[in-house]
């Protein structure tokens, strides 16, 4: 386990924001922590960064009691806030040498590693720009680098793709790809489920400072569910479609949708398999047949609604 | 120690300070005060040159000039330098580093004093028209330096203890002007109204003003700057001539244990998670 955390839980005055979670990641492993604002990612993060003392329980990066092991752990972990800023008056290449130095990482090396970082995160071409100068964009992008500047086994981002635009994102994602493949164990939050699915080997939910589901996308989007939202776009006969659908026992609440159908489906995979067939055998072409983009989103709804309330 | 002064936070402060326009400014405006009111004066009474050498006031006043703008400089060079850096969201990213808050605090206190000691060098040469005219030995000129010295020292680690204690930067800096105003004036004036109320309250136990001769009161006086600095120029104001022991000696010394005192409490506050001595001793555990 490079990430464990043993009944945490944390109290700000009367406020429960975090009671008696269990998480464990494995190496290597991204772990998408999912929750609506106030959930608490960003509290248990805290603690798993050292900034921050749990009221009860334990938590261990790589091995190291956060709060007995605070300088182990800083050794082997990179945080990045949801909110951080830059120094004014340096440029990217002073302010990675910055945190290399603060590092101790010795000065000789320095300059290799800050131009490997850059490198990684496509800002070579702005190396001596003022970070004050860059983009949101690329501010986060140079804020991955300076996670990364001591080679940690072991990433925590919070909220990383929050206020980027869609190109940006996307240029985020490419890079998290990157550190999944060299091996490092990423913990990453957000409030936004779609944006994590893709990335993530197992996903978390938490709704109230309470872990209420946790296993693969796969497992926590099905879970005790057998009915999903699917969506069917057909370049001809969408009409035949539209027919066959509409007498499915299986099927119900049939929409136009975006140029295509949108319904509820109640069955298993293998039932989802034969009506396909039953579409291409009916001559329709169908182009687009699966679960609706808007799945993950309602699957998050269905989940957190009434924990609480 | 090497590598102490070397750290990266001095570079990277030196930097960003020395980089930005507002220091040209503060350089600017600070020479203008030091240099324009002493030559203002000199303009307004022109001396003979047979009277150089003989001018105590310019020097009595260029000093004060020097105390006043030390007072206003100092706390504010610090009093951003921690709530500066959680304002821009950059602390918490320090914090996980591996620089220990002491070093924190002390390269910025360092970084401070870099440009106090600029602001000093850079006066010197008006020290010198002030030394031409004015009768001072170079012995009051070290004493006068030492004490500058130490008020920057002091009043520098009083705006970084604010700093760091109070979240924002503008609280932070009327909280130290505070404190240092009751060191400047508050303790002066306490010293008066002690001093007088016993002497009225008890006159028979103090003949002739005897109360002011009482070691606590003279304590007193001794942590006061101005007290401190009437001494060191030769001049005396009410009652500080009748101090037994060396003021300024007694000034430093408790200056400088207050500025200890607010460097490690400090880097104590700093700290994220704040261990209590009986945590100290246990030995980190690696499970696994
Ligand atoms: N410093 C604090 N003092 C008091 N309450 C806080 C503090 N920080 C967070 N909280 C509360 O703790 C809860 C969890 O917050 P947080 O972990 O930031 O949520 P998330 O990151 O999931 O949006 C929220 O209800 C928030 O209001
Ligand atoms: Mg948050």
């Amino acid at each position: 386990m490079v990430i464990e955390t043993v009944h945490l839980s944390k109290q700000y005055g009367n406020l429960q924001a975090l009671s008696d979670l269990n998480l464990s990641i494995d190496e290597g492993k991204v772990f998408g922590f999912i929750g609506p604002n106030g959930a608490g990612k960003s509290t248990t993060m805290l603690i798993l960064s050292t900034l921050l003392e749990q009221t009860d329980g334990d938590a261990y990066v790589c091995g190291y009691n956060v709060r007995k092991d605070p300088v182990s752990v800083r050794q082997s972990l990179g945080y990045m806030p949801d909110f951080f800023g830059v120094y004014d008056n340096l440029t990217a290449v002073e302010y990675l040498e910055f945190y290399a130095g603060a590092f101790k990482i010795p000065a000789p090396k320095r300059r290799a590693l800050v131009a490997d970082l850059l490198e990684l995160v496509n800002l070579s071409h702005k190396a001596d720009a003022f970070v004050d100068s860059l983009s949101r964009g690329m501010q986060q992008r140079l804020g991955l680098a300076r996670c990364l500047v001591h080679d940690p086994a072991v990433l925590i981002l919070d909220e990383p793709a929050s206020g980027l635009d869609p190109r940006a994102r996307i240029e985020l994602r490419e890079i998290i790809k990157q550190l999944r493949e060299m091996g490092k164990t990423i913990l990453i939050s957000s409030h936004i489920l779609p944006e994590l699915a893709e990335l993530c080997d197992d996903i978390g939910v938490i709704e109230q400072g309470r872990l209420i589901a946790c296993g693969s996308v796969h497992e926590v989007s099905n879970r005790d569910r057998e009915m999903s939202i699917m969506q069917l776009r057909a370049l001809h006969n969408q009409n035949t479609a539209a027919l066959i659908l509409s007498n499915h026992s299986s099927v119900s609440n049939l929409e136009e949708y975006m140029g295509g159908l949108r319904f509820y489906f109640t069955g298993s995979e293998q039932q989802k398999a034969d009506l396909l067939q039953e579409l291409i055998k009916a001559q329709v072409v169908v182009v687009y047949f699966g679960d609706s983009k808007a799945n993950l989103e309602d699957v998050f709804l269905s989940i957190t609604e009434g924990v609480g309330g | 120690m090497n590598s102490f002064f070397f750290n990266p936070i001095l570079v990277k402060e030196m930097r960003e300070r020395f980089r930005s326009k507002k220091t040209v400014c503060i350089l600017a405006i600070y020479l203008l005060i030091m240099g324009g009111i002493p030559i203002g004066f000199l303009l307004m009474d022109p001396m003979k040159a047979a009277a150089l050498g003989e001018n105590r006031n310019l020097f009595l006043l260029s000093a004060g000039i020097h105390y006043a703008m030390v007072c206003f400089v100092a706390p504010a060079l610090t009093a951003g330098a921690i709530s500066g850096e959680r304002e821009r969201q950059t602390l918490q990213i320090l914090l996980t580093t591996q620089l220990s808050t002491r070093t924190i605090i002390l390269s910025k206190l360092i970084t401070s004093l870099a440009f106090s000691c600029l602001l000093l060098v850079a006066t010197m040469p008006l020290y010198s028209i002030v030394m031409l005219y004015g009768s001072v030995s170079p012995e009051q000129m070290a004493k006068l330096i030492l004490f500058l010295a130490i008020n920057v020292l002091f009043l520098g680690s009083l705006g970084l203890f604010c700093s760091t204690w109070i979240k924002r930067t503008s609280v932070s800096t009327i909280t130290s002007y505070g404190i240092a105003f009751f060191f400047v004036v508050g303790t002066g004036l306490l010293f008066f109204f002690i001093g007088e109320s016993l002497q009225q309250a008890y006159p028979e136990l103090f003949p002739d003003d005897g109360v002011w001769k009482l070691s606590q009161l003279q304590m007193l006086a001794g942590i006061n700057p101005v007290f401190v600095l009437f001494g060191i120029l030769g001049e005396s104001i009410a009652h500080s001539d009748q101090i037994t022991f060396s003021p300024w000696l007694f000034f430093s010394c408790f200056y400088l244990s207050l500025t200890v005192i607010f460097v490690f409490w400090s880097a104590y506050l700093l700290k994220p998670i704040r261990r209590t001595w009986w945590s100290w001793k246990k030995r980190p555990v690696r499970v696994k």
